[in-house]
This record gives structure tokens, sequence and C-alpha cells, in this order.
């Protein structure tokens, strides 16, 4: 290789690229076979013990054996299947194009840069998709009505509070209340035969799935320590939708179920 | 007979296609991924569906086949639109995830805690554990099925985000 980046210059361009992987929830072994391929094609070897805040990562230079680690701060953003096969594809193109470091940075800046799908698209889209689930688990039209709705407030005020970056559990509790609170509304006021398969409904758009999912992979794959800390902090999350709907039967003196 | 089993089944995949659509937005998914997901999730709960209402296999089963069957048409999907598997399988998987069980674990937890008859507690017991052992039973069954075809088309499916493929 003949351009070869500095070791300082590559170790803050992958601490950079290893944490935004671990925040938008990619799987452990990918994000360390992606960084590996980066550094491959640089002429550096890599190793890194990944953690839930923090990636300890030490970069090796293949000609002169000088060493270089560093510990990097995850940072906190939302979950994003974009960028995660795009930094992928990323990690490819450098491999076998031979790109310059000045490049990949231009490039996984673009990715970042991306914008979302505009969340009043994803909005209605999610009060939908939990309808359909109300139907899933046999509610009626009314359930699946009331769920829309539900979900459509309870969606918009985890928007809300998350654009304001209030911690996140908080979120998950205040917003299952609101969104089981005007589910168990139906119960109260009679509204449609299965109001109690409205209720429980309600609160599933707040499932942590994509967390649960790898932190499942990660303990299949040996990264063992990294998936009981996705999975643990998957469960907090249930127990908080938990604290939430319990909330909100306890305010309206409901039975739980 | 058969009929109704079709028309149900038809429904369960286009519900569940819808719900799969809700869920993973949320993720923000790549644009054209998405109604390879929606078709994916469909096959997927309908296909379990079918599994556990007409075959009675237990969920944690139907659950497995169901992913095995998403991750198999993932890859085939991976290789056509060149991105990896993932991206169509975790959204897919997302309507079958046990959220209900889950937190009615721990909503029993709270019942049992507040409880005094022992009677009922047992009851109580019962259901906490039957609910936490399904969940954790489909989690395990969703991802190791899903993982599989992964697994048997290794090469592949690591290198599906290649542009090209360059001898080395």
């Amino acid at each position: 290789m003949n351009n070869k980046p500095e070791i300082q210059e590559l170790s803050e361009f992958l601490s950079e690229y290893t944490t935004c992987l671990m925040a938008v929830g990619v799987q452990t072994s990918r994000i360390a076979r992606n960084s590996a391929r980066i550094a491959q094609a640089f002429g550096y070897t890599t190793d890194m013990t990944i953690f839930q805040k923090t990636i300890i990562m030490s970069l090796k230079s293949d000609e002169t054996n000088e060493t270089f680690s560093s510990v990097n701060k995850i940072k906190p953003m939302s979950l994003n299947f974009e960028v995660n096969s795009m930094l992928s594809k990323l990690s490819w193109e450098t491999y076998d194009e031979h790109l310059s470091l000045d490049e990949i940075k231009k490039r996984f800046d673009e990715i970042l840069k991306k914008p979302r799908i505009s969340k009043w698209i994803v909005l209605p889209l999610v009060a939908v998709g939990n309808a359909c689930f109300c139907r899933i688990f046999s509610g009626d039209m009314i359930a699946m009505l009331v769920v829309f709705v539900a979900t459509l407030i309870g969606f918009f005020v985890r928007q809300l509070m998350f654009d304001k970056h209030i911690n996140h559990l908080f979120v998950f509790i205040f917003s299952s209340f609101i969104a089981s609170f005007v589910a168990a509304l139906s119960k109260i006021y009679h509204i449609g035969a299965t109001p109690d398969i409205a209720i429980a409904t309600s609160v599933l758009y707040l499932i942590p799935g994509v967390p649960l999912i790898n932190g499942i992979t990660d303990i299949i794959d040996g990264h063992v320590l990294a998936g009981v800390s996705r999975l643990i902090n998957a469960l907090l999350l249930i127990i908080c939708i938990a604290i939430g709907l319990s909330l909100s039967f306890l305010l309206l003196g409901l039975k739980s179920f | 007979m058969t009929s109704t089993i079709v028309t149900a089944l038809l429904f369960d995949g286009l519900f569940a296609a819808g719900a799969a659509i809700g869920f993973c937005l949320i993720s923000n998914p790549q644009r054209n991924a998405i109604p390879i997901c929606a078709l994916l999730a469909a096959i997927g709960h309908a296909l379990r569906y079918w599994l556990t209402h007409y075959f009675e296999l237990d969920i944690a089963t139907a659950s497995f086949i169901a992913a095995f069957s998403i991750g198999l048409l993932s890859i085939i999907f991976a290789k056509l639109i060149r991105c990896p598997a993932e991206v169509f399988s975790f959204p897919s998987l997302l309507p079958m995830i046990p959220g209900m069980y889950a937190y009615k674990t721990i909503l029993g937890l709270v019942k049992f805690l507040k409880n005094t008859e022992s009677d009922v507690a047992v009851n109580i017991l019962l259901d906490v554990f039957k609910n936490g052992t399904t969940a954790t039973f489909i989690l395990f069954a969703l991802v190791v099925g899903v993982a599989i075809p992964i697994f048997i088309f290794h090469k592949q499916s690591f290198s599906v985000t290649r542009n090209k493929l360059v001898g080395k």
C-alpha cells in the first residue's frame, strides 16, 4: 500500500465507524468483521472488545508492529437499518477499490447525513402496523381502531420525547402509559367486544425487537457478554412497558390481566 | 373447507405484512427493502399460523420453521438486491417477536408479589413460567432459525454487499 495512513488517523476513523455501527444496532460479529476488513485494506490488523457503552480497540501495523489502542464511547443514536447496510457496503468498497482514507471519510459522512424517513410518514404507518397486530391477536374492527388511535398518540409522544433527549427509560414508561391509557378508555366506556386485546396490543409498538434479536445473535456467535448486556437492556425496556401498563390500570381502577 | 383455510392464511399474512411495515419503519430501513420485508413477514407469519392451527405444532417449533424459511428467502433476495440478508430477515421477524408474552411475564410477577392467597399464587406462578419460557423459546427459535441458512450459505451471505468480486 503506497498511501498508508498514519496509525492514529486510521484509529480515529475506525473508532468513529465502530461506535456508529454499534449505535445503529448491528450485531457484534459484523462490527468486528467490517472494521477488520477496513484495517486490512490499509495493512493493519485490529482487535476489539465491545461493551454496551464503550468499544476498546487496538490497531497494529503489519509492517512495523506499531500498536495504537483506544477506548471509545458509543454515541446515542437511534436504530437505523439503512446506515447498517451502507456502512457494511463501505467496508467492502474500501477493501476492493483501494479507496484512500479521505475518500472513505467523505463517504462515511455522506451516509450519516442521509435523512431518515420523515416522521410524519412513520407515525401513521406504525399506528396502522400496530392495529394490524391487534387483528392478529383476534381483536375486532373496533379494537383495531382503538389501537390505531392509542398508538398514534403514544408514538407521537415517544417521538417528541426522544427529540428532547429525555431519559429513554422514562420515555418508554410514559409512552406505554399513554397508549394503554387511551386503549383502556375503550374498556371503561364499553366500546367494542374485545377491549382487553386492544389494551394488550396497544403497547406492542414499543417492544425492543431489534436489541432482542441482536442479543441472541451475539450470544450464539460467542460474544456472550455483549449479547447478555443487550438482552438486559431490552429486558429493562420491557419492564418499563409493564410499569406504564400497570400505571394506567392503577389510575383507571382496572384489574390487570 | 380448504377455502376457509386459504382465506384465513391470506388475512393472517396481510395483517402480518402491515405490522412488519409499521415496526420496521421505526428502525429506518432501506426504502427498496420495505416491500420485500412485508412479503417475507407475510409468508413467515402465515406459515406459523398454518402450522400452529392446522398441524397443532407448538408455537416455538412453528416459529423456528417460519424463521428458517424467512432466512432462506432473505438470502435469495439479498443476492438479487445486493445488501446484507439481515436487512430483510430482521424486520420480517419483528411481527413474530414474543412481546406480549414478555411483558405478561413481568406483569404476572407483580401480580404474584401482590397476591396473598396461596392457591391463587400457584396459578399465577404457572402463568409466569409458561409466558416466560414461551417468550424465551420463541426468541431463540426465531434467531437460530434465521441464522441457520446464513451459516449454510456462509460465504455468499457475508459478501453480498460487495460490488464486484475481485480475486484475492
